[in-house]
């Protein structure tokens, strides 16, 4: 009899923290490659655990308030991907994603740094586990750069310099960059920060953080970017009716030759090249008597569990498969840039499953310095407060010095909507 | 509830009648009452009075813009399809040979038109690119920039509503057909001409049925949200930026919650008083058979 109980016991014991089978869903967004790569996973690690997950995936655009959506309505999916300026919204205070420190057990935090948990935690709970680690860098087609004869920029003369030649040799529809929309405004803004040494928006004050005057000429940087044909003009980019870089024939045919984009993009942006089109990342372009190279770094998403989920500890056995066990680390790839997890990165680093020109961009994103980003400059108001009135400007509705006082008023109001 | 039950009638209504309190009768009220809320989805509600609409009112240029830009839409999206129905509809009331496919071919884009696919496919039929700049280069012009000017964009934003005339189309119709064809020959034979026929025959008889279609196609392009979104996503320059779409921003973007439903509750008043006086003109210019007042 006290066998039998002890075996029980035993039994029990072991069991202890081991989900049951479990159906799941898990919501991300991304591109063709990811979304595979991501189904795989699910699969793998799904049959490793006895779960059932049911993916639920969309491109970038929409996610955000199909996401939010769910959440206010207690409809999100077990495990979700989410963007990591995110967080403070779903959970200001900690509460509105569960804590994964209380399912350490199951995911092998060690693989993160101090900086990466604290990262993902809002007051002291741990909402979202990052999966890597981005930032916006230079990235040009090597082969149109080749046919115009000239070497990759590194300066952001060498570039203004670049478009006249592109002009002349390859035609009038060859530009060395583009920058439209949001991309034009983190263009302004990266070029506004290394001249000044600041963030937009200061991280410890929640205000704005440059004077009019070094808003001002940020944004007529953006208009000699225009005038040395550089990039398209925002209402010839408007024209195409194209609404993402990787979707612009332009693109493909390496017509657009540059652009300023996360490195965990990569293979969204090289998917599309035609054969013999080959990228190239650079260190971030310099000016000079720059005080900073600005980079624009951050988690680029992290994995949160709902904390609505009733199998929480399920979710979490899956999460911590993708991220940290080798099945479901190798179906995952680097479909969402180099891995954070230093057990996956090692893995992926030794199978050669990450390609060089990842690691080379990873390695320029982490080495470069920069003053530290505040979520708040990914809110949509306070990107639509900079993209509106750089959309005015571009279009010549208003001057520079007029942007400049409408940007600085917008963004104003945009953080006190944000902040009240 | 038997077959002689004078309930029956209510139950056979009743999934509507339900259907309609719970996903649109409570939704419209509860809207009301958020339009006087700070409420972002995520937390409780909070009561702010008369302050989102103070601020439609006095201090959103964004509102101001897109309700100018609502009004020009309509105006010249209602006219224009009511007036391209009316015309395919007279001619498709000729006695012509192949009718019935030229009938079905042309209701067609009113049941696609609606669709994201076919915005999607506008997009690139008007891109810089496009067929439609092909065919003009062919004519020796110069291409069209369609989406990067906000007079063009606002253009084919416009041009897709009036495509999907079908459903105004195939109503004229029917009341073309019903026109007493003994008038036509009455006025024939005092040697009235065509145009005199359909100037004072056919358009006071079917004055009713524009009415409808007025009202109808209003209410409607006030409501348009998926083209100016897919196509142009209210751009360039807020030109296209209708108001379900600032709705939609605010609701869904901002998350604002509260302000989003105070200024659904501008539209839907806006739309209301049109309404009212559409119906009080009405008046004026409807012509009923066998109404006394004519």
């Amino acid at each position: 009899m006290k066998l039998k109980f002890l075996s029980i016991v035993l039994a029990t014991t072991a069991l202890s923290g081991a989900a049951n089978a479990a159906d799941l869903r898990m919501s991300w967004w991304g591109g063709d490659s990811r979304h595979a790569a991501t189904q795989e996973a699910l699969k793998v690690c799904g049959a490793k655990h006895g779960h059932t997950i049911s993916p639920e995936f969309t491109g970038w655009s929409g996610h955000y308030e199909k996401l939010t959506t769910q959440i206010a309505g207690g409809t999100e999916a077990d495990i979700m991907q989410v963007n990591w300026p995110w967080l403070s919204i779903y959970s200001a205070d900690g509460n509105g994603l569960a804590d994964l420190n209380e399912l350490s057990g199951i995911i092998d935090l060690s693989n993160w740094d101090a900086a990466q948990i604290q990262a993902g935690s809002l007051n002291g709970k741990l909402n979202g586990l990052p999966i890597s680690t981005t930032g916006r860098l230079f990235v040009f087609n090597k082969t149109t750069f080749d046919k115009a004869g000239l070497a990759l920029p590194k300066t952001w003369d060498d570039l203004l310099a670049a478009g006249p030649v592109f002009k002349e040799k390859l035609g009038d529809d060859y530009f060395p960059f583009e920058a439209a929309k949001l991309d034009a405004a983190l263009i302004m803004t990266l070029y506004g920060t290394q001249a000044t040494g600041k963030p937009l928006i200061d991280p410890a004050t929640n205000e704005l953080a440059w004077n009019k005057d070094e808003l001002v000429n940020a944004i007529e940087f953006y208009k000699s970017l225009v005038d040395n044909h550089v990039v398209q003009p925002w209402k010839d980019v408007a024209s195409t009716g194209i609404k993402a870089l990787h979707e612009n024939p332009a693109w493909s045919s390496g017509k657009i030759a540059g652009t300023y984009q996360w490195d965990s993009t990569y293979f969204k942006i090289s998917d599309p090249l035609e054969d013999g089109q080959e990228l190239a990342y650079v260190d971030l372009l310099t000016q000079d008597g720059q005080k900073t190279p600005g980079i624009y770094r951050k988690a680029s998403m992290v994995f949160s569990i709902s904390a609505n989920s009733p199998n929480k500890e399920a979710a979490a056995q899956v999460v911590n498969c993708m991220l940290n066990e080798p099945e479901g680390v190798a179906a995952l790839g680097s479909t969402r840039g180099v891995p954070s997890s230093s057990s996956a990165r090692a893995q992926l680093l030794d199978a050669g499953a990450i390609k060089q020109v990842q690691i080379d961009a990873q390695a320029r994103v982490l080495a470069a310095e920069g003053p530290a980003i505040h979520p708040m400059m990914e809110f949509p108001d306070v990107r639509s407060a900079m993209q509106d009135n750089l959309e005015l400007f571009a279009y010549g509705e208003i001057d520079a010095s007029t942007a400049a006082d409408e940007m600085m008023l917008s963004i104003a109001e945009a953080l006190e909507d944000i902040g009240s | 509830m038997g077959g002689d039950s004078k309930y029956q009638g209510l139950w056979y209504v009743a999934p509507y009648v339900i259907g309609l309190l719970l996903f649109t009768g409570f939704p419209f009220v509860a809207s009301l009452y958020l339009s006087f809320t700070d409420y972002d989805l995520l937390s409780s509600p909070k009561w702010v009075g008369t302050e989102n609409y103070e601020k439609l009112f006095t201090r959103d240029r964004t509102f101001k813009k897109s309700l100018n830009v609502t009004l020009i839409y309509v105006c010249t999206t209602v006219p224009l399809k009511l007036a391209f129905a009316l015309f395919i509809a007279v001619v498709l009331n000729y006695r012509i040979k192949g009718i019935g496919f030229f009938r079905t071919a042309y209701y067609v884009p009113s049941i696609l038109g609606g669709s994201i696919a076919i915005a999607v496919l506008w997009r690139y039929i008007f891109a810089n690119t496009g067929l439609i700049n092909m065919i003009i280069g062919l004519f020796g012009f110069e291409p069209i920039n369609w989406f990067g000017e906000p007079g063009n964009a606002l253009f084919t934003i416009t041009l897709l509503r009036v495509w999907q005339f079908g459903s105004a189309m195939v109503i004229f119709l029917a009341a073309l057909q019903s026109v007493d064809k003994s008038l036509y020959e009455a006025a024939s034979i005092d040697g009235a001409k065509p145009w005199q026929i359909f100037r004072h025959v056919t358009l006071p008889l079917i004055t009713p049925v524009i009415f409808f279609n007025l009202i109808m196609q209003t209410v409607q392009a006030f409501q348009e949200f998926n083209g100016p979104y897919i196509i142009t996503e209210g751009g360039p320059l807020k030109s296209t930026y209708l108001l379900p779409l600032y709705i939609y921003d605010e609701a869904f973007k901002s998350f604002d919650m509260g302000y989003a439903s105070a200024i659904a509750w501008v539209l839907f008043v806006i739309i209301m008083v049109l309404t009212l006086i559409a119906f009080w003109s009405s008046k004026k210019w409807v012509y009923y058979a066998g109404d006394k007042r004519n």
